[in-house]
């Protein structure tokens, strides 16, 4: 966890090691019963600290999302205990976790889950409106380089800028933490490349705590830290002395 | 069993409660349909076949006194099948029991037994001996007043007191609907029929040897009109009154206007019904089939032909029916029992059996099952018709302009919005369901309101009078006079009733014409707008039914031929249109009736007012008066009134109105349902940005208010178009419901459908609370 010595690095907001925001303890998930359990996630320990940018490697089936899920507030552990910071993660009403999500989380899915209905800058504002501190939404989309589509709906955009809109819609709360599960899953490179500079910059720029899943590890060259799970465990950490900026990721 | 029936099976059971209300709107409509149509049937089919057991005449004369030596001539007309001469007399009863005094028709039957025709059926009892002053009485006034076998009845017989002894209780095809003459309504408590030797009661009256009333039969393909005309012409000098039909034999009239009536209902009620149902049912499963588009582009992927896809959704559809079907005939029976029994005491039929019409549930089953696939088809058509790989996308967001909305507006509002905006064909045809649950209720209710509106211009506003006192025979004007005597008589009004046929040009009807004086007070005609119409001295005034029936109006010519008296006919102009409830009637001045009839100034009823606490005291002396025939009091009609034909519309309404429920229920939580699952992955996107679940659901509910705002006015105003509709469709001339529906009314049809829709949100409402968030990140839908 050392801090990157590009250029980028100069403006972006510093880890703080001794500050984890996510702490996970013993967290199990399973799904079914008896000789049909399937664990998701097995015992899992896991830290993050403030700013720090960390990406989720392993196979299919191996436990990220749920884990993502967890940590958002959209899923609870069968035990085991999650935090992010003074809130618990588990055991919370539905009225708490909405609230946690609101203020705190920003998403960014495979799916882009965009409101069909609404246009690039109302999809925007949709989540600014409900936000304490909200950038405002044009800026957040010209983070993310969508300027020019302000009034466009979803189904006139390709899956790339959809994804962006996504992004633009997850960091223009300013959120403390930013949770991306395989964003450029569905995108081709250049395109996937639009979408991780996007929330490199949303890390760098607004300070975002930032998880993102992938099974492409030549992401993992972006992140503080890289997270291998396989089995619903954590079997494999590596931490990168250099973040590369997404331009230079070789994929 | 394939895998597509057990995706059917599955596809139920996830959709039960949907399943329910959809299947308890196809019942509620075939309900109906079976219910109503099997009344009128049913009805039809005991008419028809007590008309044929007891040989029911075809046409009636009445006469002053013939020998019985003019029957054979009577016999030999050309056209003419079985002829009986009979006597009947209209008498008195002493029934002390009763507060009001009884009337009854006395008619003689020969010692030898049956007659040939209009035969009667005995309901209990024995045949009456001949020579030991034994009666038959109807079987109405026997249920009324528990009169068993055995009882001693006490008859004035042309002013003698008689004891008679009730040998049995009877059923005659002349009197299924027994009423006193010049009462529009049945009234078992205040009229009997008796049947007795005709020895004893020709006697009584002077008629032996002789008859004053004659029935017959016609032979096949004869002209009733010609008969009657022959028979007219042989009893002319013996004082006929003229010869009618069935059309016009009291309780074939009533009988048939109300069988007309039942057709009507059955046929539009059912109808206007079961073609909502229809529509709903065409609406909701295209809806449902829709919200399944990505699985039918998916097995169309897959290589799945259409003709399957078709098939398993056609499945869906039958399924539901068969249900809802089942269901419904089986609720359509029990409905179709309980109207029935609405009209036993109505209509006195030795039995009255309901008999389902065999094809009902067939049409209901045949029906609803194309309703349903027509929609559900259309629909996998539609979807089939894309290329999958568009179908298994969602739906695109279709022509959602910017422009059309400001930049002001929430998102969640445009969400809202653009969800009705984007559809607009959807959104049209839901809004016209949601209106469509209102006149569901509103068919129901008015009846209420039509009826408190008769009762209130028919009694409060035409007939004012408190009681009618009629005579035996038309009597001197002074006799109005004695009446104003008695204490607690507050105001006295005579009346001149004439019987005569009035006709124009071919029609003609027999109808009693009155004469009013010119100021009364106490009966009224108006028109429509509650404004007095005159009664004049130089024309006819007639309610508008019976001008319709004869095709004439304000100054058309018509010839008045009195029944009775010397039996002057006279030309004379309609000067005036009246709009009333019941019955057909026509006016004329008194005076100029008077002169018409040549019999000075003379009276055959009495209108009058009374002081109420005397009023008791009031009806036993005027019936104790010898000339006085009969009281009719407003009072003991308007009761008959509630408990008849009250008791009769409020059954069906309340019926309707539950159905009205249920279709109102059935389309809401429908509709909603189906919002939901089409806008589910939209609302699991809201919340797992943070939006609560308040604010999520809120979205599907404001697009459900919106609907809900515009659909109730679009249903109010469907509510009075289809209710005139229907009572446009009746004619039923004995009674005639004006299109009124009160504040009430629609305020209460709103309110239901509105709570309807409340109670369906708060549903959705739960289902929003519970939507899977993680599920929604893993596909589109
Ligand atoms: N709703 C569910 N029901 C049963 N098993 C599930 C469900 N969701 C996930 N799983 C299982 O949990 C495991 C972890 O899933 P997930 O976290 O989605 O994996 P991934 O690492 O691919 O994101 C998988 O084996 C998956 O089959
Ligand atoms: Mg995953």
């Amino acid at each position: 966890m050392v801090e990157s010595a590009s250029p980028a690095s100069l403006v972006s907001q510093p880890v703080r090691p001794d500050d984890p925001v996510f702490v996970a303890r013993k967290l199990c998930r399973t799904y079914g019963s008896g000789a049909a359990t399937v664990f998701a996630l097995r015992d899992l320990d896991l830290d993050i600290m403030a700013g720090e940018f960390v990406v989720l490697l392993g196979p299919s089936g191996s436990g990220k999302s749920t884990l993502l899920n967890i940590l958002g507030g959209l899923d609870a552990p069968t035990s085991g205990t999650a935090r992010w910071r003074d809130h618990e993660l588990t055991g919370s009403s539905e009225a708490d976790l909405t609230r946690y999500r609101r203020e705190h989380v920003g998403f960014v899915f495979q799916f882009y889950n965009l409101i069909p209905s609404l246009t690039v800058l109302e999809n925007v504002q949709l989540v600014a409106e409900i936000a304490e501190n909200p950038m405002e939404p044009r800026d957040a989309l010209s983070l993310v380089g969508l300027e020019q589509r302000l009034d466009h709906f979803p189904s006139q955009l390709s899956g790339g800028e959809q994804q962006r809109v996504a992004v633009a819609r997850a960091i223009v709360k300013r959120p403390d933490a930013l949770l991306c599960d395989e964003p450029t899953g569905a995108l081709d490179v250049e395109t996937g490349k639009l979408v991780l500079q996007a929330i490199d910059r949303a890390n760098r720029d607004v300070g975002a705590t930032t998880v993102v899943i992938t099974h492409n590890s030549a992401i993992a060259g972006m992140a503080n830290r890289v997270l291998r799970l396989a089995g619903g465990r954590i079997v494999g950490e590596q931490v990168n002395q250099r973040r590369l900026p997404p331009g230079e990721l070789d994929w | 069993m394939t895998l597509l029936d057990r995706k059917l099976l599955r596809d139920l059971w996830s959709l039960r409660a949907q399943v329910i209300t959809i299947a308890l709107l196809i019942g509620a409509g075939v309900t109906v349909l079976v219910g109503s149509v099997g009344t009128y049937t049913s009805l039809v089919a005991n008419q028809d076949r007590f008309y044929d057991d007891a040989r029911f005449a075809q046409v009636w004369a009445e006469v002053e006194r013939a020998p019985r030596s003019v029957v054979p001539r009577l016999s030999e007309i050309p056209g003419v099948g079985v002829v009986e001469a009979r006597v009947i007399r209209d008498v008195r009863l002493d029934w002390p029991q009763s507060a009001l005094s009884v009337a009854g028709r006395i008619v003689a039957l020969p010692s030898s037994g049956q007659t040939a025709l209009n035969r009667l059926t005995l309901e209990r009892g024995r045949w009456f001996e001949p020579g030991r002053s034994e009666v038959l009485v109807s079987a109405g006034f026997a249920e009324t007043w528990s009169v068993q076998p055995g009882d001693p009845i006490r008859v004035i017989l042309n002013g003698r007191l008689q004891t008679f002894s009730v040998a049995g209780i009877a059923y005659s095809p002349e009197f299924v609907y027994a009423s006193r003459p010049g009462n529009p309504l049945p009234d078992d408590r205040t009229f009997a029929v008796l049947w007795a030797d005709e020895d004893a009661v020709a006697a009584a009256f002077d008629l032996k040897g002789a008859f004053n009333a004659v029935a017959a039969t016609l032979a096949p393909g004869a002209s009733e009109k010609s008969v009657l005309a022959a028979v007219d012409a042989v009893l002319d000098r013996y004082g006929g009154r003229g010869g009618y039909g069935r059309r016009d034999q009291p309780s074939h009239r009533f009988l048939s206007d109300e069988l007309a009536e039942q057709r009507t209902l059955a046929l539009t009620v059912p109808t206007i019904f079961f073609g909502i149902a229809a529509f709903l049912l065409n609406i909701v499963l295209a809806r449902l089939v829709e919200a399944q588009r990505e699985q039918i582009a998916a097995l169309k992927a897959l290589g799945f032909p259409s003709r399957p896809i078709a098939m398993h959704y056609l499945k869906f559809v039958v399924v539901l029916c068969a249900l809802g079907c089942a269901g419904g005939v089986a609720m359509g029976v029990w409905y179709g029992h309980g109207m029935l029994n609405n009209y036993r005491p109505f209509f006195r039929f030795p039995a009255l059996i309901y008999e389902m019409p065999a094809p009902a549930p067939l049409i209901a089953v045949l029906l609803s099952v194309a309703a349903g696939s027509a929609g559900a088809l259309a629909a996998v058509r539609r979807v089939l018709a894309l290329r999958p790989a568009e179908a298994m996308r969602p739906a695109a967001p279709a022509a959602f302009s910017r422009a059309a909305l400001g930049r002001r507006w929430r998102p969640t509002t445009k969400m809202a919005l653009r969800g009705l905006a984007g559809r607009p064909v959807r959104s049209v045809l839901s809004v016209l369901g949601l209106a469509m649950a209102v006149p569901m209720i509103v068919m129901g209710l008015f009846w209420w309101d039509a009826l408190a509106f008769m009762i209130a211009v028919q009694f409060e506003g035409v007939d004012r009078a408190d009681a009618v006192v009629s005579f035996t025979d038309p009597v001197a004007g002074r006799a109005a006079r004695e009446i104003a005597a008695i204490p607690g008589v507050l105001a006295v009004e005579g009346q001149r009733v004439v019987p005569v046929r009035l006709r124009a040009g071919p029609r003609d009807y027999r109808v009693g014409l009155t004469g009013l004086s010119a100021g009364a007070q106490l009966r009224v005609p108006r028109e429509q707008d509650l404004r007095r119409v005159p009664v004049r001295p130089d024309g006819l005034t007639l309610t508008r039914g019976l001008a319709e029936r004869l095709g004439v109006g304000v100054g058309s010519a018509m010839v008045v031929e009195a029944l009775d008296g010397k039996r002057p006919a006279v030309a004379m102009p309609v000067v005036a249109l009246a709009d009333e409830l019941l019955g057909f009637n026509a006016y004329l001045d008194i005076d100029a009736l008077n002169r018409l009839m040549r019999e000075g100034d003379r009276i055959s009823q009495a209108a009058i007012r009374v002081d109420p606490a005397r009023a008791s005291a009031i009806w036993r002396s005027l019936s104790e008066r010898p000339r006085v025939a009969a009281v009719a009091v407003k009072s003991v009609w308007l009761q008959v009134f509630d408990e008849k034909i009250a008791g009769m519309v409020v059954v069906s309404a309340v019926v309707l109105t539950l159905f009205g429920l249920i279709i109102a229920v059935g389309v809401v939580y429908n509709s909603a349902r189906i919002g939901l699952q089409e806008r589910a992955w939209e609302l699991a996107s809201l919340r797992v940005l943070g939006f609560t679940r308040g604010e999520a659901s809120g979205i599907l509910l404001a697009e459900l208010a919106v609907q809900m705002l515009i659909a109730i006015p679009i249903g109010l105003v469907l509510a009075r178009q289809l209710v005139a509709t229907l009572l446009e469709l009746r004619d039923n001339e004995s009674f005639q419901i004006p299109v009124v529906i009160s504040a009430p009314t629609y305020a209460t049809a709103t309110l239901t459908v509105a709570f309807a829709a409340l109670g369906c949100a708060l549903l959705v409402r739960r289902r929003v609370d519970r939507l899977d968030l993680v599920a929604a990140l893993k596909t589109r839908e």
